[in-house]
């Protein structure tokens, strides 16, 4: 049965039904919600977990690495400065390899000061070893939590599940909350392969050479080639069970496109209207949805746009001396293609800003009329 | 680097870099260089204390419910709980930490509920089954005589104690009105006392109805007579009809005679013993009642609360005044003549050193008027060889008297006229004797029972040593972290109505409920004393605080000395100081 909550609640359950043994977090607007709602399930029963209260995110992340040390399965959720403040113990959380999930909900970085959603706060952290799974609706970031922690355990990584914020994380939809025993077949307790025991402390972390470093760093990298398999098995089985999947990427009426749409969160809802206007009008538009960033799915990417003309993607967040980030990494991707589209690469919407209907057949309609788009970067929704 | 370990194949490199041996070779203790340590210090409420009550002790057991505990608690060093709980001068709520933060804590008022809910409670204990031939006794049985009797009675000791008068008690008898002081808890306390085997032989007046060489059975003897002469005024007409003692006029009121004082009553003193004396007045049913001291509103020696109790019942009160002479007026009524002083340096002697002020005479009508301006021991029974000085009994620190086997203490040695003083000093005698008796010398041990520098000793340190320092420093409210306790407003009793006050002796103040006992106690900062509030536990960053049963403990081998519990403890009951190397 389905119930209306709010998108940030979305998450809660989703950890809720994770049993997750240690929550640690630190307050922080458009998140909060979510580990309210959890201080609820750890009080009222519903949840048997410590909720640690810490005096900042990077205690926050701190804790949980403690915590998944000793084999807890352990979350935490953060926002924009909060994430940024946990930046080094991210790198530490991967380089441990710890199955951390942590939701950052999107929210743009100050200065100055903002509170509304923009991807840059998770972007800034794509180099930390982290998986990150971007969500389009409240269901999905349910579903991805407990995902999350099956595909973590299993390849001995952290991962990120990321939502827009107050486009998703206060938003109320229809949620189809999973019956506590299937998600519990599902996802069987967590049994790390190698814990911190008092009875037998070991020195974990401890200064490693050059002669080893390398080969560990490989190690992660490999783990990360290796999570490209382990999501589609986790989502596969996910989808016997509960009935829905996501995959790494989703296309929708891509068929014999001449210009694919990409884009990641809560645009992809706004932009399947849009395609249906076009479709219906007998243009051949399509949709790409990245949901999985990192790792990137180079590979699906590469096959789905093989043979479209033209791809546009709308980044809700600039790299400033290069441009959106997506678009970056999808043109890394194709660059070594023979028959490769001509990438189009604009940013919208940013720090909260909608990106209506409107901003959208914007970007269609450039990208129809160019042969080549002709700047690196195009902003649809600037005031000139 | 002996044991570097080098990988020659990818397959081998683990995926964390984690030690292959266990490391618990690895103290990191050994990284210390200060050091916490658990150490019980001198809450300034205990060493304030006279009569060396643990306040700081039964506040912990007032706050579990633990009355019975708290009453034996105090019963280790002071047979008097529900004296102290009303009379005394509460000292320890001056020098209560919590004064700084808020208000004091009502100690006084807990004092009194521990022992009002023990009124069923008859079986006194003994220290131990063993009972002693020596034989002791002691003249007097005030709260200081009593207090050594008891002390020594637990010890096993048989003790004798001679009273002149009818029923024991002392000045808590015959001079603290019953108002202040029901005769049912002073009853009750000293058959406490009586229960332990303690013989009180009444109307026995040594050096009157018995020779004060008739005492030489007895091993030792202590001398506490109090003080029961009241000082003169030396002045005209002291000696006409309606001039009389104060603590005549209390005694006559405690043995139920019939005392008229006409309606018009002056009484001369600025202490606690005027005030009870014009109080008593009030509520047999004089009309006016005025009262006259040298000192300054500010210098007089009476408790705030009693004056201001005074005033309420509409005494009227004139500081800074002298009496001159007293005059017959043709009837039974009086003419007082006074003048206005101020007072000067005090004399060599410590006495009052009033300089008139010319031109400033005026005259109080009165059908009585009452000296009420202190009392001095009478101790012309004594022998010889005990020394005199001052009108005081002379004695060494410990209350030896400089004679064989004599020892004294209370208001026969003590200017300072006070219940907690005099129960002091008749415990500080009970170890004197027993130390005496056993071939030992008291002084030798003082420095173990010490509770703060103000002279205060416990029993229970006597009897049961602790570990760790023999008299640990007094906590400063500086130490104290104040940001653990909220603010809470001392308890404010109320006291009886004017009207139920009149015409009669009922108690002034009614004692707290239980809830409400707890409540206050639940005030107390437990200074310097570890009440196992688990902060320490909780704020170790490297577990090393281990929580026991009924106390923590340190694991030196994994503390890195960085101080956490030290700084967070919130009673300062943990040290922090240089690791010995």
């Amino acid at each position: 049965m389905k119930t209306v909550i709010e998108g940030s609640h979305a998450v809660s359950y989703g950890v809720m039904l994770s049993r997750v043994q240690v929550i640690s977090a630190y307050p922080i607007t458009p998140q909060t919600h979510i580990v309210e709602r959890l201080s609820e399930f750890c009080a009222n029963g519903e949840l048997q977990a410590r909720f640690l209260k810490v005096e900042s995110e990077h205690s926050a992340m701190a804790s949980c690495i403690g915590a998944s040390a000793v084999g807890a399965r352990a979350f935490t959720a953060t926002s924009s400065q909060g994430l940024a403040l946990m930046h080094e113990l991210l790198h530490w959380a991967s380089g441990a390899r710890l199955p951390i999930v942590m939701a950052n909900v999107n929210r743009a970085l100050a200065s100055p000061w903002n509170i509304w959603c923009d991807q840059i706060d998770s972007l800034s952290q794509r180099d930390t070893g982290w998986l990150q799974f971007y969500c389009e609706s409240s269901q999905e970031a349910l579903d991805t939590v407990i995902q999350a922690f099956k595909i973590s355990e299993s390849i001995s990584l952290p991962s990120m599940v990321v939502l827009d914020a107050f486009y998703l994380s206060h938003t109320f939809e229809p949620v189809d909350i999973p019956d506590r025993e299937r998600v519990d077949k599902f996802l069987p307790p967590y049994e790390p392969k190698l814990k911190l025991d008092p009875k037998d402390p070991r020195s974990f972390g401890s200064l490693t050479s050059p002669d080893t470093f390398t080969e560990m760093r490989y190690q992660m990298q490999q783990s990360m080639e290796k999570a490209k398999s382990v999501i589609l098995e986790v989502d596969g089985e996910y989808q016997k069970i509960f009935g829905r999947g996501y995959r790494m990427i989703e296309t929708y009426r891509c068929e014999d496109a001449e210009l694919v749409l990409v884009t990641t969160g809560t645009v992809t809802s706004t932009s399947r209207e849009v395609i249906d206007q076009y479709r219906d009008e007998g243009k051949a538009i399509g949709l790409l949805k990245i949901k999985s960033f990192r790792p990137f799915p180079s590979e699906e990417v590469r096959k789905e746009l093989k043979g479209i003309p033209k791809v546009a993607v709308i980044d809700r967040n600039i790299s400033c001396g290069v441009g959106g980030i997506f678009a970056e990494e999808l043109k890394s991707a194709l660059c070594n293609e023979e028959d490769r589209p001509m990438v189009f690469s604009y940013i919208a919407g940013l720090g909260g800003r909608d990106i209506t209907q409107e901003t959208i057949s914007n970007v269609i309609e450039y990208t129809l009329e160019q042969d080549r788009p002709k700047e690196d970067i195009l902003w649809p929704d600037l005031k000139r | 680097m002996e044991n570097k370990i080098t990988f020659k194949r990818l397959q081998d490199v683990p995926s964390v870099a984690i030690s292959l041996g266990t490391m618990l070779w690895n103290k990191t203790g050994t990284w210390r260089y200060l050091k916490p340590k658990y150490t019980i210090k001198t809450p300034p409420c205990n060493e304030a204390c006279p009569a060396g009550n643990d306040i700081e002790g039964f506040m912990v057991l007032v706050r579990e419910g633990k009355l019975r505990e708290a009453w034996e608690l105090i019963k280790e060093e002071n047979p008097f709980p529900g004296v102290c709980g009303r009379v005394c001068f509460h000292p320890c709520e001056a020098s209560c930490n919590r004064r700084e933060y808020d208000e004091a804590l009502s100690i006084q008022a807990i004092e009194r509920h521990i022992a009002d809910s023990h009124l069923t409670a008859k079986k006194e204990k003994h220290h131990s089954k063993l009972r002693r031939k020596e034989k002791l006794a002691v003249i007097g049985s005030g709260p200081s005589g009593l207090t050594c009797a008891y002390h020594l009675a637990r010890m096993g000791y048989g003790v004798t104690v001679f009273e002149s008068h009818s029923s024991p008690g002392g000045i808590l008898r015959i001079g603290i009105p019953e108002y202040r002081l029901p005769r049912s808890t002073l009853d009750h306390e000293i058959s406490g006392i009586e229960s332990l085997g303690v013989e009180i032989k009444t109307n026995t007046c040594v050096g009157k109805d018995l020779p004060f060489e008739d005492l030489s059975k007895y091993q030792a003897i202590f001398i506490a007579t109090g003080a029961h002469r009241s000082r003169s005024l030396n002045i005209e007409g002291e000696r006409l009809e309606g001039v009389l003692s104060g603590l005549e006029f209390l005694k006559r009121i405690h043995i139920g005679e019939k005392v008229s004082l006409g309606k018009r009553i002056v009484v001369i003193g600025g202490g606690n013993g005027a005030v009870d004396v014009a109080r008593s007045a009030w509520r047999l049913g004089a009309e006016k009642i005025q009262m006259v001291c040298l000192e300054s509103r500010e210098q007089m020696p009476a408790f705030p609360e009693e004056i201001a109790g005074t005033e309420a019942e509409g005494i009227e009160i004139f500081p800074s005044t002298m009496p001159l002479r007293i005059m017959a007026d043709g009837g039974s009524g009086k003419k007082v003549e006074f003048i206005k002083v101020n007072l000067g340096e005090a004399k060599t002697d410590g006495s009052l050193n009033p300089i008139p002020i010319l031109g400033t005479e005026f005259y109080l009508e009165a059908d009585s008027v009452i000296r009420a301006i202190g009392e001095v021991p009478d101790l012309s029974f004594l022998p010889q060889e005990v020394s005199i000085k001052k009108g005081l009994i002379e004695v060494g620190e410990m209350g030896f008297v400089h004679t064989k086997g004599y020892f004294a203490g209370g208001d026969a040695i003590n200017p300072y006229h006070t219940v907690a003083g005099a129960i002091g000093s008749g415990k500080r005698a009970a170890l004197a004797i027993h130390e005496y008796l056993q071939g030992g010398w008291l002084k030798e041990k003082f420095r173990l029972i010490q509770v703060g520098e103000k002279g205060t000793i416990s029993m229970k340190k006597y009897f049961h040593p602790l570990e760790g320092e023999a008299n640990p420093p007094v906590v400063p409210f500086k130490d104290i972290k104040t940001e653990y306790f909220e603010h809470h407003p001392r308890i404010s009793i109320p006291q009886l109505s004017l009207d139920d006050r009149r015409g009669g002796f009922r108690e002034i103040q009614p004692g707290l409920k239980k809830e409400e006992a707890q409540e206050e106690a639940g005030r107390c900062f437990n200074c310097g004393v570890c009440n196992g509030c688990d902060n320490c536990w909780i704020y170790c960053p490297d577990m090393a605080v281990k929580r026991k049963k009924d106390r923590y403990e340190i694991d030196y081998d994994y503390c890195k000395g960085c101080g956490i519990c030290f700084e967070e403890c919130p009673r300062s009951a943990i040290l922090f100081e240089e690791e010995g190397r």
